[in-house]
């Protein structure tokens, strides 16, 4: 195989930042939203999904290698496209140069949620040897209280307005960049259903808040048979 | 005299690379007079509104009727040509300032080389033939004639680039007047020939990919030319180039 050119990795690694949101973070953060709401449904099937998910063979490679991974190079790729944008959405007012300037500004902002919501719940849980059914009362417990103060349901809102902004702002910027959506009325059709897509997140992620916040039961570990 | 004054604020630069400043001008306010107009006023007796002679303000202008692109400056802080900017419908004062990504040589004129090197990075050209006669060439359907003929209407005027967050004055990104070119030669049946030359220069660093989609080109093209459906379809023939380039390069 011959050596790639600067240009080649130049170009390849700016369309890895583009599909990484997609896959696997997008991915992700989907399914990460749609589990979470079965805390709406109940605080079983919920915890029974955190016992599903907590007793996956090789569940720290599967995460290191699917989530943190791709999502520190979807970071690092993110901050070096920050770094080289000028906004200037306040000369040239249009909304879609808002979006631009917002998509850039949501990533930052989700980039500093995760550190902390990353520090609040993966991080003593690991600390801890929370693993297999001990995980799911360690996190409920931790949630629990996270939700009960003003500034906890503060952060979780602006972090998760902001991730699913990011996600469907990003999924229209996907289409338009690998040339999936071309004509303008295709973008602004697909504009539309993005903004649909990324508004049913938005209300997936809020309802679980509000839930946390309203009722906030502990539970104690499955016991395993 | 009965007529109005009009307050032109112009950004000066002396030589390039020098400190620009700002000088006020007045002059009479005459209906339906464009900004080169003004300029031409300006240069008769070029003194400043307290009264200083000063050096007459240069431009660049030429065909006076948008299609030349050469008179594109930043007017009340939005980028477009100066001979079509009436003053009976510009906001007062009138701020005028050379374009901010282009190095400036004096004044109000930049050097626009930048889109003309760009150009020839990406052969936006049909290639000519040999002098002898091969017969006829391809032809081309009339819906891509009619598609071609408004992305044709470019004239490397800047105002894309000048209003594009991720076009600076030193980086390398090539810009929407670029990629439209591309899509324009590649749609060309016999311009089609070098496709793949113009796919893969796009295809660096300042190409297609560093494309941030804020469409804001668009929004100021004074040709309408649907820059940001070039970017797009270029996004895809990349696309697909990139994925032969994997297996049969």
């Amino acid at each position: 195989m011959a050596k790639p050119s600067k240009d080649e990795i130049h170009y390849l690694l700016l369309k890895l930042h583009s599909l990484t949101g997609i896959v696997p973070i997008g991915a992700f953060l989907v399914v990460h939203l749609c589990v979470n709401s079965l805390r709406t449904v109940g605080v079983w099937p919920y915890q029974l999904s955190i016992d599903a998910i907590n007793n996956l063979p090789f569940l720290l490679v599967i995460e290191i290698t699917f989530i943190y991974i791709p999502l520190l190079f979807h970071s690092v790729m993110g901050f070096y496209v920050i770094h080289h944008a000028k906004t200037n959405v306040h000369r040239y007012r249009y909304p879609r140069n808002g979006l631009y300037t917002l998509q850039r500004l949501s990533g930052a902002v989700v980039f500093v949620f995760l550190i902390y919501h990353l520090g609040t719940t993966v991080a003593p849980k690991l600390w801890e040897g929370k693993h297999y059914f001990e995980a799911a009362p360690f996190l409920i417990d931790i949630l629990n209280g996270e939700f009960q103060t003003w500034q906890g349901l503060l952060v979780y809102t602006i972090g998760i307005v902001s991730a699913t902004f990011h996600f469907s702002n990003g999924l229209w910027g996907f289409c338009v960049s690998w040339g999936i959506l071309i004509g303008e009325n295709a973008q602004r059709n697909g504009a539309i259903v993005f903004a649909a897509i990324g508004l049913a997140l938005t209300v997936l992620g809020m309802a679980t808040v509000a839930e946390f916040n309203m009722n906030p039961i502990p539970v104690e570990a499955t016991v395993a048979r | 005299m009965t007529e109005k004054n009009l307050t032109l604020k112009i950004k000066r630069q002396d030589t390039p690379g020098a400190a620009a400043y700002w000088q006020t001008f007045e002059v009479p306010h005459r209906p339906f007079a464009n900004i080169i107009s003004c300029l031409m006023e300006i240069q008769k007796s070029p003194t400043t509104g307290d009264g200083k002679k000063v050096c007459p303000v240069t431009w660049d202008s030429n065909c006076l009727e948008e299609v030349c692109g050469s008179c594109t400056m930043v007017i009340n802080g939005r980028v477009r040509q100066a001979c079509t900017a009436l003053v009976d419908n510009l906001e007062k004062p009138i701020t005028l300032e050379p374009m901010s990504k282009f190095p400036v040589i004096r004044d109000l004129q930049v050097n626009r080389e930048r889109m003309f090197e760009n150009l020839k990075k990406v052969k936006a050209w049909v290639d000519i033939d040999g002098s002898h006669d091969i017969g006829e060439g391809p032809i081309m359907t009339d819906q891509d004639r009619a598609k071609r003929y408004v992305m044709s209407e470019c004239m490397t005027c800047g105002c894309c680039l000048e209003a594009c967050p991720q076009f600076t004055l030193d980086n390398a990104f090539l810009g929407a007047a670029t990629f439209n070119q591309v899509r324009l030669f590649n749609l060309h049946p016999t311009g089609e020939m070098k496709k793949e030359d113009r796919l893969n220069a796009v295809m660096g660093e300042g190409g297609i990919a560093d494309c941030g989609n804020a469409q804001v080109c668009v929004e100021v093209c004074p040709k309408n030319i649907p820059l940001t459906e070039s970017i797009a379809d270029i996004g895809r023939q990349t696309t697909w180039q990139a994925i032969k380039n994997i297996f049969t390069k």
